[in-house]
Protein backbone atom coordinates (compact mmCIF):
# COMPACT_ATOMS: atom_id res chain seq x y z
CA UNK A 1 0.00 0.00 0.00
CA UNK A 2 1.31 3.43 -0.86
CA UNK A 3 1.90 5.57 2.26
CA UNK A 4 0.05 8.63 0.98
CA UNK A 5 -3.10 6.56 0.61
CA UNK A 6 -3.26 6.40 4.40
CA UNK A 7 -4.63 9.96 4.61
CA UNK A 8 -7.73 9.38 2.44
CA UNK A 9 -8.28 5.94 4.03
CA UNK A 10 -8.26 7.55 7.46
CA UNK A 11 -10.67 10.30 6.39
CA UNK A 12 -13.01 7.67 4.88
CA UNK A 13 -12.95 5.58 8.08
CA UNK A 14 -13.70 8.69 10.17
CA UNK A 15 -16.57 9.71 7.87
CA UNK A 16 -18.07 6.24 8.06
CA UNK A 17 -17.71 5.87 11.83
CA UNK A 18 -18.89 9.37 12.87
CA UNK A 19 -22.70 8.96 12.53
CA UNK A 20 -22.43 5.57 14.19
CA UNK A 21 -20.68 7.13 17.18
CA UNK A 22 -23.49 9.67 17.63
CA UNK A 23 -26.04 6.90 17.27
CA UNK A 24 -24.22 4.71 19.79
CA UNK A 25 -24.13 7.51 22.37
CA UNK A 26 -27.86 8.16 21.87
CA UNK A 27 -28.61 4.45 22.19
CA UNK A 28 -26.50 4.03 25.37
CA UNK A 29 -28.12 7.11 26.87
CA UNK A 30 -31.58 5.77 26.11
CA UNK A 31 -30.76 2.37 27.66
CA UNK A 32 -29.36 4.09 30.77
CA UNK A 33 -32.62 6.02 31.10
CA UNK A 34 -34.68 2.80 30.64
CA UNK A 35 -35.97 3.84 27.24
CA UNK A 36 -35.93 1.55 24.21
CA UNK A 37 -34.19 4.21 22.11
CA UNK A 38 -33.62 4.24 18.37
CA UNK A 39 -31.03 1.76 17.05
CA UNK A 40 -27.38 2.92 16.86
CA UNK A 41 -27.52 3.11 13.04
CA UNK A 42 -30.41 5.61 13.09
CA UNK A 43 -28.16 8.63 12.17
CA UNK A 44 -27.17 6.91 8.88
CA UNK A 45 -30.84 6.64 7.95
CA UNK A 46 -31.41 10.26 8.95
CA UNK A 47 -28.51 11.40 6.76
CA UNK A 48 -29.86 9.41 3.79
CA UNK A 49 -33.30 10.94 4.28
CA UNK A 50 -31.91 14.49 4.54
CA UNK A 51 -29.77 14.12 1.40
CA UNK A 52 -32.88 13.15 -0.56
CA UNK A 53 -34.97 16.06 0.69
CA UNK A 54 -35.62 19.38 -1.01
CA UNK A 55 -33.64 22.44 0.21
CA UNK A 56 -35.60 25.47 1.39
CA UNK A 57 -33.61 28.71 1.68
CA UNK A 58 -34.90 31.97 3.10
CA UNK A 59 -35.14 34.76 0.50
CA UNK A 60 -33.10 36.98 2.86
CA UNK A 61 -30.13 34.60 2.85
CA UNK A 62 -26.95 35.48 0.93
CA UNK A 63 -24.32 33.24 -0.71
CA UNK A 64 -22.73 32.81 2.73
CA UNK A 65 -25.67 30.75 3.88
CA UNK A 66 -25.20 28.32 0.98
CA UNK A 67 -21.39 28.21 1.28
CA UNK A 68 -21.17 27.68 5.03
CA UNK A 69 -22.16 23.96 5.11
CA UNK A 70 -19.45 23.13 2.59
CA UNK A 71 -16.82 25.13 4.51
CA UNK A 72 -17.80 23.49 7.80
CA UNK A 73 -17.76 20.01 6.28
CA UNK A 74 -14.56 20.63 4.31
CA UNK A 75 -12.59 22.00 7.26
CA UNK A 76 -13.66 19.10 9.48
CA UNK A 77 -12.69 16.51 6.86
CA UNK A 78 -9.29 18.21 6.47
CA UNK A 79 -8.76 17.79 10.20
CA UNK A 80 -9.18 14.03 9.91
CA UNK A 81 -6.13 13.99 7.60
CA UNK A 82 -4.00 15.50 10.38
CA UNK A 83 -5.19 13.63 13.48
CA UNK A 84 -3.56 10.24 14.20
CA UNK A 85 -6.69 8.09 14.01
CA UNK A 86 -5.09 4.90 12.72
CA UNK A 87 -1.34 5.37 12.32
CA UNK A 88 1.68 7.55 13.15
CA UNK A 89 3.48 9.28 11.55
CA UNK A 90 0.90 10.46 9.04
CA UNK A 91 1.69 11.28 5.40
CA UNK A 92 0.16 14.76 5.76
CA UNK A 93 1.34 15.14 9.37
CA UNK A 94 4.00 17.62 8.28
CA UNK A 95 1.31 19.92 6.88
CA UNK A 96 -0.18 20.83 10.21
CA UNK A 97 0.21 20.39 13.93
CA UNK A 98 -2.16 20.50 16.87
CA UNK A 99 -2.67 24.26 16.56
CA UNK A 100 -3.77 23.91 12.93
CA UNK A 101 -6.25 21.23 13.97
CA UNK A 102 -7.77 23.41 16.69
CA UNK A 103 -8.07 26.44 14.43
CA UNK A 104 -9.49 24.47 11.51
CA UNK A 105 -12.23 23.27 13.86
CA UNK A 106 -12.76 26.86 15.03
CA UNK A 107 -12.98 28.00 11.40
CA UNK A 108 -15.99 25.73 11.02
CA UNK A 109 -17.56 27.13 14.19
CA UNK A 110 -16.95 30.68 12.94
CA UNK A 111 -18.68 30.10 9.59
CA UNK A 112 -21.53 28.30 11.29
CA UNK A 113 -22.04 31.36 13.51
CA UNK A 114 -21.95 33.65 10.45
CA UNK A 115 -24.49 31.45 8.71
CA UNK A 116 -26.68 31.61 11.81
CA UNK A 117 -26.67 35.40 11.60
CA UNK A 118 -27.13 35.57 7.82
CA UNK A 119 -30.87 34.86 7.31
CA UNK A 120 -31.74 37.36 10.05
CA UNK A 121 -33.90 35.05 12.14
CA UNK A 122 -33.85 35.89 15.86
CA UNK A 123 -32.88 32.39 16.98
CA UNK A 124 -29.92 32.23 14.62
CA UNK A 125 -28.44 35.39 16.06
CA UNK A 126 -28.99 34.21 19.60
CA UNK A 127 -27.39 30.85 18.91
CA UNK A 128 -24.44 32.47 17.13
CA UNK A 129 -23.73 34.84 19.99
CA UNK A 130 -23.90 32.02 22.53
CA UNK A 131 -21.71 29.73 20.44
CA UNK A 132 -19.09 32.46 20.12
CA UNK A 133 -19.14 33.05 23.90
CA UNK A 134 -18.50 29.38 24.55
CA UNK A 135 -15.86 29.08 21.82
CA UNK A 136 -13.98 32.17 23.02
CA UNK A 137 -13.79 30.70 26.53
CA UNK A 138 -12.97 27.13 25.46
CA UNK A 139 -10.18 28.10 23.06
CA UNK A 140 -7.53 29.36 25.55
CA UNK A 141 -8.05 26.19 27.60
CA UNK A 142 -7.45 24.05 24.55
CA UNK A 143 -4.31 26.00 23.60
CA UNK A 144 -2.87 25.74 27.13
CA UNK A 145 -3.62 22.02 27.45
CA UNK A 146 -1.87 21.51 24.12
CA UNK A 147 1.20 23.33 25.36
CA UNK A 148 1.30 21.00 28.37
CA UNK A 149 1.48 18.03 25.98
CA UNK A 150 3.82 19.69 23.51
CA UNK A 151 6.22 20.64 26.29
CA UNK A 152 6.77 17.01 27.23
CA UNK A 153 7.13 15.82 23.65
CA UNK A 154 9.20 18.77 22.45
CA UNK A 155 6.91 19.20 19.44
CA UNK A 156 3.38 20.35 18.66
CA UNK A 157 3.06 17.69 15.97
CA UNK A 158 0.30 15.24 16.91
CA UNK A 159 2.21 12.22 15.62
CA UNK A 160 5.28 13.17 17.65
CA UNK A 161 3.23 13.55 20.85
CA UNK A 162 1.62 10.12 20.32
CA UNK A 163 5.00 8.52 19.51
CA UNK A 164 6.56 9.99 22.62
CA UNK A 165 3.85 8.51 24.86
CA UNK A 166 4.20 5.19 23.01
CA UNK A 167 7.94 5.08 23.69
CA UNK A 168 7.61 6.17 27.34
CA UNK A 169 4.44 4.55 28.75
CA UNK A 170 4.99 6.07 32.24
CA UNK A 171 4.45 9.52 30.65
CA UNK A 172 0.74 8.70 30.23
CA UNK A 173 0.23 8.93 34.00
CA UNK A 174 2.38 12.04 34.53
CA UNK A 175 0.41 14.76 36.37
CA UNK A 176 0.63 17.12 33.39
CA UNK A 177 -1.00 14.54 31.13
CA UNK A 178 -3.78 13.65 33.54
CA UNK A 179 -4.70 17.30 34.13
CA UNK A 180 -4.53 18.12 30.42
CA UNK A 181 -6.85 15.17 29.76
CA UNK A 182 -9.39 16.52 32.25
CA UNK A 183 -9.16 20.01 30.72
CA UNK A 184 -9.59 18.77 27.14
CA UNK A 185 -12.49 16.54 28.22
CA UNK A 186 -14.35 19.60 29.55
CA UNK A 187 -13.53 21.50 26.34
CA UNK A 188 -14.87 18.56 24.33
CA UNK A 189 -18.18 18.82 26.18
CA UNK A 190 -18.36 22.54 25.42
CA UNK A 191 -17.17 22.46 21.80
CA UNK A 192 -19.31 19.57 20.64
CA UNK A 193 -22.44 20.86 22.38
CA UNK A 194 -22.83 18.10 24.96
CA UNK A 195 -24.79 18.31 28.15
CA UNK A 196 -23.65 20.63 30.88
CA UNK A 197 -23.16 23.32 28.21
CA UNK A 198 -25.71 22.54 25.50
CA UNK A 199 -28.37 19.87 25.26
CA UNK A 200 -27.95 17.89 22.01
CA UNK A 201 -31.41 16.29 22.13
CA UNK A 202 -33.63 19.32 22.66
CA UNK A 203 -35.20 21.86 20.36
CA UNK A 204 -36.44 24.04 23.18
CA UNK A 205 -35.72 27.56 21.98
CA UNK A 206 -34.48 29.16 25.16
CA UNK A 207 -31.80 26.62 25.99
CA UNK A 208 -30.28 25.64 22.68
CA UNK A 209 -26.96 26.82 21.28
CA UNK A 210 -25.91 24.64 18.37
CA UNK A 211 -29.46 23.83 17.27
CA UNK A 212 -30.40 27.53 17.26
CA UNK A 213 -27.70 28.34 14.72
CA UNK A 214 -28.73 25.64 12.25
CA UNK A 215 -32.46 26.15 12.62
CA UNK A 216 -32.81 27.63 9.13
CA UNK A 217 -31.06 24.76 7.36
CA UNK A 218 -32.81 21.92 5.58
CA UNK A 219 -32.16 19.12 3.12
CA UNK A 220 -28.62 18.32 2.06
CA UNK A 221 -27.21 21.44 3.77
CA UNK A 222 -28.53 20.23 7.11
CA UNK A 223 -27.19 16.74 6.36
CA UNK A 224 -23.69 18.15 5.75
CA UNK A 225 -23.78 20.16 8.97
CA UNK A 226 -25.03 17.23 11.04
CA UNK A 227 -22.38 14.98 9.52
CA UNK A 228 -19.67 17.56 10.24
CA UNK A 229 -20.87 17.88 13.84
CA UNK A 230 -20.65 14.10 14.28
CA UNK A 231 -17.18 14.17 12.71
CA UNK A 232 -16.09 16.91 15.11
CA UNK A 233 -17.19 14.76 18.05
CA UNK A 234 -15.19 11.86 16.62
CA UNK A 235 -12.10 14.07 16.16
CA UNK A 236 -12.22 15.30 19.76
CA UNK A 237 -12.73 11.75 21.04
CA UNK A 238 -9.84 10.41 19.03
CA UNK A 239 -7.62 13.27 20.25
CA UNK A 240 -8.51 12.24 23.80
CA UNK A 241 -8.05 8.54 23.04
CA UNK A 242 -4.99 8.55 20.81
CA UNK A 243 -2.93 11.38 22.30
CA UNK A 244 -3.27 10.35 25.92
CA UNK A 245 -3.43 6.56 25.47
CA UNK A 246 -1.97 5.88 22.02
CA UNK A 247 -1.80 2.10 22.38
CA UNK A 248 -3.12 0.29 19.34
CA UNK A 249 -2.19 3.07 16.89
CA UNK A 250 -0.18 1.51 14.06
CA UNK A 251 3.43 2.65 13.72
CA UNK A 252 4.08 0.39 10.71
CA UNK A 253 1.71 0.44 7.77
CA UNK A 254 0.55 -3.13 7.19
CA UNK A 255 -3.08 -4.23 6.70
CA UNK A 256 -3.01 -6.22 9.94
CA UNK A 257 -1.71 -3.31 12.04
CA UNK A 258 -4.25 -0.96 10.45
CA UNK A 259 -7.12 -3.34 11.19
CA UNK A 260 -5.95 -3.67 14.79
CA UNK A 261 -5.71 0.16 14.98
CA UNK A 262 -9.26 0.54 13.63
CA UNK A 263 -10.50 -1.99 16.20
CA UNK A 264 -8.84 -0.27 19.17
CA UNK A 265 -10.01 3.13 17.89
CA UNK A 266 -13.60 1.87 17.80
CA UNK A 267 -13.21 0.52 21.35
CA UNK A 268 -11.79 3.84 22.63
CA UNK A 269 -14.60 5.78 20.93
CA UNK A 270 -17.22 3.50 22.47
CA UNK A 271 -15.62 3.81 25.91
CA UNK A 272 -15.53 7.63 25.74
CA UNK A 273 -19.07 7.61 24.33
CA UNK A 274 -20.14 5.52 27.31
CA UNK A 275 -18.58 8.07 29.67
CA UNK A 276 -20.45 10.88 27.89
CA UNK A 277 -23.72 8.94 28.06
CA UNK A 278 -23.19 8.38 31.80
CA UNK A 279 -22.34 12.05 32.40
CA UNK A 280 -25.37 13.21 30.40
CA UNK A 281 -27.67 10.89 32.35
CA UNK A 282 -26.23 12.00 35.65
CA UNK A 283 -26.19 15.80 35.40
CA UNK A 284 -28.51 18.59 34.32
CA UNK A 285 -27.73 21.43 31.96
CA UNK A 286 -25.94 24.40 33.52
CA UNK A 287 -27.52 27.81 33.38
CA UNK A 288 -25.93 29.78 30.56
CA UNK A 289 -24.47 32.26 33.05
CA UNK A 290 -22.73 29.44 34.93
CA UNK A 291 -21.02 28.10 31.78
CA UNK A 292 -18.11 30.61 32.04
CA UNK A 293 -17.46 29.27 35.55
CA UNK A 294 -17.16 25.70 34.27
CA UNK A 295 -14.88 26.82 31.46
CA UNK A 296 -12.65 28.89 33.74
CA UNK A 297 -12.34 25.82 35.97
CA UNK A 298 -11.16 23.86 32.95
CA UNK A 299 -8.78 26.73 32.13
CA UNK A 300 -7.29 26.39 35.61
CA UNK A 301 -6.87 22.65 35.07
CA UNK A 302 -5.00 23.36 31.83
CA UNK A 303 -2.84 25.95 33.58
CA UNK A 304 -1.92 23.45 36.30
CA UNK A 305 -1.15 20.90 33.57
CA UNK A 306 1.33 23.31 31.98
CA UNK A 307 2.96 24.14 35.30
CA UNK A 308 3.22 20.45 36.22
CA UNK A 309 4.98 19.57 32.96
CA UNK A 310 7.15 22.66 33.37
CA UNK A 311 8.20 21.62 36.89
CA UNK A 312 9.10 18.08 35.88
CA UNK A 313 11.32 19.06 33.00
CA UNK B 1 11.26 4.13 44.42
CA UNK B 2 13.44 6.03 41.99
CA UNK B 3 13.95 9.78 42.57
CA UNK B 4 12.23 10.62 39.23
CA UNK B 5 9.14 8.77 40.34
CA UNK B 6 9.19 10.55 43.70
CA UNK B 7 9.36 13.94 42.03
CA UNK B 8 6.48 12.95 39.71
CA UNK B 9 4.43 11.71 42.64
CA UNK B 10 5.12 14.80 44.71
CA UNK B 11 4.05 17.08 41.86
CA UNK B 12 0.94 14.93 41.38
CA UNK B 13 0.13 14.93 45.09
CA UNK B 14 0.66 18.65 45.58
CA UNK B 15 -1.39 19.37 42.45
CA UNK B 16 -4.29 17.45 44.03
CA UNK B 17 -3.85 19.37 47.29
CA UNK B 18 -3.85 22.65 45.36
CA UNK B 19 -6.92 21.55 43.39
CA UNK B 20 -8.73 21.20 46.71
CA UNK B 21 -8.07 24.90 47.32
CA UNK B 22 -9.17 25.90 43.82
CA UNK B 23 -12.34 23.81 44.20
CA UNK B 24 -13.23 26.16 47.07
CA UNK B 25 -13.10 29.07 44.64
CA UNK B 26 -15.17 27.27 42.04
CA UNK B 27 -18.01 25.68 44.00
CA UNK B 28 -20.74 27.45 45.94
CA UNK B 29 -22.42 26.13 49.03
CA UNK B 30 -20.90 25.13 52.33
CA UNK B 31 -21.33 21.38 51.79
CA UNK B 32 -19.17 21.49 48.64
CA UNK B 33 -16.55 23.58 50.48
CA UNK B 34 -16.35 21.08 53.32
CA UNK B 35 -16.02 18.30 50.73
CA UNK B 36 -13.15 20.18 49.07
CA UNK B 37 -11.38 20.58 52.40
CA UNK B 38 -11.77 16.87 53.23
CA UNK B 39 -10.44 15.91 49.79
CA UNK B 40 -7.48 18.23 50.29
CA UNK B 41 -6.62 16.80 53.71
CA UNK B 42 -6.77 13.23 52.43
CA UNK B 43 -4.54 14.13 49.46
CA UNK B 44 -2.10 15.85 51.82
CA UNK B 45 -1.98 12.80 54.12
CA UNK B 46 -1.32 10.56 51.09
CA UNK B 47 1.51 12.82 49.89
CA UNK B 48 3.03 12.79 53.37
CA UNK B 49 2.84 9.00 53.54
CA UNK B 50 4.51 8.80 50.11
CA UNK B 51 7.38 11.04 51.23
CA UNK B 52 7.63 9.04 54.47
CA UNK B 53 7.96 5.83 52.51
CA UNK B 54 10.63 7.30 50.26
CA UNK B 55 12.62 8.81 53.17
CA UNK B 56 12.13 5.72 55.35
CA UNK B 57 10.91 7.90 58.20
CA UNK B 58 8.27 6.39 60.54
CA UNK B 59 7.59 9.81 62.08
CA UNK B 60 6.12 11.08 58.80
CA UNK B 61 3.79 8.08 58.73
CA UNK B 62 2.62 8.95 62.24
CA UNK B 63 2.07 12.58 61.23
CA UNK B 64 0.14 11.50 58.13
CA UNK B 65 -2.11 9.23 60.22
CA UNK B 66 -2.68 12.00 62.75
CA UNK B 67 -3.49 14.45 59.95
CA UNK B 68 -5.98 12.05 58.41
CA UNK B 69 -7.63 11.62 61.81
CA UNK B 70 -7.79 15.31 62.75
CA UNK B 71 -8.30 17.10 59.42
CA UNK B 72 -9.69 14.29 57.29
CA UNK B 73 -12.34 13.09 59.75
CA UNK B 74 -12.55 15.21 62.93
CA UNK B 75 -12.73 18.78 61.67
CA UNK B 76 -15.04 17.97 58.68
CA UNK B 77 -17.49 16.37 61.15
CA UNK B 78 -17.46 19.49 63.33
CA UNK B 79 -17.84 21.68 60.24
CA UNK B 80 -20.86 19.66 59.13
CA UNK B 81 -22.44 20.23 62.52
CA UNK B 82 -21.88 23.96 62.13
CA UNK B 83 -23.37 23.84 58.65
CA UNK B 84 -26.54 22.16 59.94
CA UNK B 85 -26.92 24.94 62.47
CA UNK B 86 -26.65 27.73 59.88
CA UNK B 87 -28.56 25.72 57.28
CA UNK B 88 -30.56 28.68 56.03
CA UNK B 89 -27.43 30.49 54.83
CA UNK B 90 -26.29 27.93 52.32
CA UNK B 91 -25.60 30.23 49.39
CA UNK B 92 -22.28 31.96 49.94
CA UNK B 93 -21.82 35.10 47.94
CA UNK B 94 -18.20 36.20 47.53
CA UNK B 95 -16.90 39.72 46.93
CA UNK B 96 -15.32 38.55 43.67
CA UNK B 97 -17.35 36.43 41.23
CA UNK B 98 -16.42 32.82 40.55
CA UNK B 99 -14.81 33.14 37.12
CA UNK B 100 -12.65 36.09 38.18
CA UNK B 101 -11.57 34.46 41.42
CA UNK B 102 -10.54 31.30 39.53
CA UNK B 103 -8.41 33.40 37.20
CA UNK B 104 -6.90 35.24 40.17
CA UNK B 105 -6.18 31.83 41.71
CA UNK B 106 -4.31 30.84 38.55
CA UNK B 107 -2.31 34.06 38.61
CA UNK B 108 -1.42 33.50 42.26
CA UNK B 109 -0.06 30.05 41.40
CA UNK B 110 2.08 31.59 38.67
CA UNK B 111 3.30 34.21 41.15
CA UNK B 112 4.25 31.39 43.51
CA UNK B 113 6.47 29.91 40.77
CA UNK B 114 8.36 33.15 40.38
CA UNK B 115 8.73 33.64 44.13
CA UNK B 116 9.93 30.10 44.85
CA UNK B 117 12.36 29.75 41.94
CA UNK B 118 15.45 30.60 44.12
CA UNK B 119 14.17 28.37 46.94
CA UNK B 120 13.74 25.39 44.62
CA UNK B 121 17.18 25.79 43.06
CA UNK B 122 18.82 25.58 46.51
CA UNK B 123 17.16 22.29 47.46
CA UNK B 124 18.62 18.91 46.45
CA UNK B 125 15.64 16.78 47.48
CA UNK B 126 13.66 15.05 44.71
CA UNK B 127 10.47 16.32 46.36
CA UNK B 128 11.40 19.97 45.73
CA UNK B 129 9.38 20.01 42.49
CA UNK B 130 6.12 20.33 44.43
CA UNK B 131 7.20 23.33 46.51
CA UNK B 132 5.87 26.06 44.18
CA UNK B 133 2.45 24.44 44.35
CA UNK B 134 2.51 24.46 48.16
CA UNK B 135 3.31 28.19 48.21
CA UNK B 136 0.59 28.62 45.58
CA UNK B 137 -1.88 26.98 47.96
CA UNK B 138 -0.81 29.38 50.74
CA UNK B 139 -1.54 32.33 48.43
CA UNK B 140 -4.85 30.90 47.24
CA UNK B 141 -6.01 30.30 50.84
CA UNK B 142 -5.13 33.86 51.81
CA UNK B 143 -7.18 35.01 48.83
CA UNK B 144 -10.09 32.83 49.99
CA UNK B 145 -9.91 34.43 53.43
CA UNK B 146 -10.06 38.00 52.10
CA UNK B 147 -12.54 37.50 49.25
CA UNK B 148 -15.36 35.61 51.03
CA UNK B 149 -18.04 37.13 53.21
CA UNK B 150 -19.13 34.24 55.39
CA UNK B 151 -17.17 33.57 58.58
CA UNK B 152 -17.39 29.81 57.98
CA UNK B 153 -15.62 30.08 54.62
CA UNK B 154 -12.92 32.19 56.19
CA UNK B 155 -12.34 29.48 58.80
CA UNK B 156 -12.01 26.97 55.95
CA UNK B 157 -9.53 29.30 54.24
CA UNK B 158 -7.46 29.39 57.41
CA UNK B 159 -7.45 25.58 57.65
CA UNK B 160 -6.32 25.34 54.01
CA UNK B 161 -3.56 27.83 54.70
CA UNK B 162 -2.35 25.49 57.43
CA UNK B 163 -2.48 22.55 55.01
CA UNK B 164 -0.33 24.54 52.57
CA UNK B 165 2.29 25.21 55.22
CA UNK B 166 2.35 21.53 56.24
CA UNK B 167 2.79 20.51 52.59
CA UNK B 168 5.65 22.98 52.16
CA UNK B 169 7.38 21.61 55.28
CA UNK B 170 7.11 18.02 54.09
CA UNK B 171 8.31 18.71 50.55
CA UNK B 172 11.04 21.15 51.50
CA UNK B 173 12.60 19.40 54.51
CA UNK B 174 11.07 15.88 54.59
CA UNK B 175 9.15 16.84 57.67
CA UNK B 176 9.88 18.50 60.97
CA UNK B 177 10.26 16.53 64.24
CA UNK B 178 7.07 14.88 65.39
CA UNK B 179 6.95 16.85 68.66
CA UNK B 180 6.74 20.09 66.67
CA UNK B 181 4.09 18.59 64.39
CA UNK B 182 1.98 17.56 67.39
CA UNK B 183 2.33 21.10 68.73
CA UNK B 184 1.14 22.50 65.40
CA UNK B 185 -1.86 20.14 65.41
CA UNK B 186 -2.81 21.23 68.92
CA UNK B 187 -2.49 24.81 67.77
CA UNK B 188 -4.76 24.24 64.79
CA UNK B 189 -7.31 22.34 66.87
CA UNK B 190 -7.40 25.09 69.50
CA UNK B 191 -7.51 27.80 66.86
CA UNK B 192 -10.39 26.01 65.18
CA UNK B 193 -12.32 25.70 68.44
CA UNK B 194 -11.81 29.39 69.23
CA UNK B 195 -12.96 30.35 65.74
CA UNK B 196 -15.95 28.04 66.04
CA UNK B 197 -17.00 29.78 69.26
CA UNK B 198 -16.47 33.08 67.50
CA UNK B 199 -18.67 32.11 64.57
CA UNK B 200 -21.42 30.98 66.96
CA UNK B 201 -21.15 34.30 68.80
CA UNK B 202 -21.35 36.26 65.56
CA UNK B 203 -24.43 34.24 64.66
CA UNK B 204 -26.00 34.90 68.07
CA UNK B 205 -25.45 38.64 67.85
CA UNK B 206 -26.20 39.36 64.21
CA UNK B 207 -28.40 36.38 63.26
CA UNK B 208 -26.07 35.86 60.31
CA UNK B 209 -22.46 34.84 59.75
CA UNK B 210 -22.00 37.39 57.01
CA UNK B 211 -19.03 39.48 58.12
CA UNK B 212 -20.40 42.43 56.12
CA UNK B 213 -22.79 42.91 59.02
CA UNK B 214 -19.91 43.38 61.45
CA UNK B 215 -19.45 47.06 60.63
CA UNK B 216 -22.86 47.77 62.14
CA UNK B 217 -22.77 48.62 65.85
CA UNK B 218 -25.35 47.11 68.17
CA UNK B 219 -26.18 47.56 71.80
Amino acid sequence: MRPWLLGPVQAAVALLLAPGLVGAIRWMKARLQSRAGSPPWQPYLELRKLFAKEVVVSSNASWLFRAAPFIVFGSTVTVTLLVPLLAVPLPFGGAGDLLVVVYLLLLGTFFLALAGLDPGSPFGGMGASREMTVAALAEPTMALAIFALAWGAGSTNLGQIALRTLSMPSEALAPGHVLAFAAIFLVTLAETGRLPVDNPSTHLELTMIHEAMILEYSGRYLALIEWAAALKLLVFFSLLGNLFAPWGVASVITPGALLWAAGTLALKLLALGGVIALVETHIAKLRLFRVPELLSASFILALLAVTASFLLR
Amino acid sequence: MSPEMVSQLSVGGSTLVLLGGLMMLWRRGVAAHIGAFTFQSVALAATMAMVGWFAGDWQLWAVAALLLLVKGIGIPLLLKRMERRFGSERELEPYVNTATSLLIGGLLVLLAYIVTAPLVSVSRLPTRTGMPLAIGLVFVSLFIIISRKKALTQVLGFLMLENGIALLAVLGTHGIPIIVEIGVFLDVALGFIVMQVFVYQIHETFESIDVEQLNRLRE
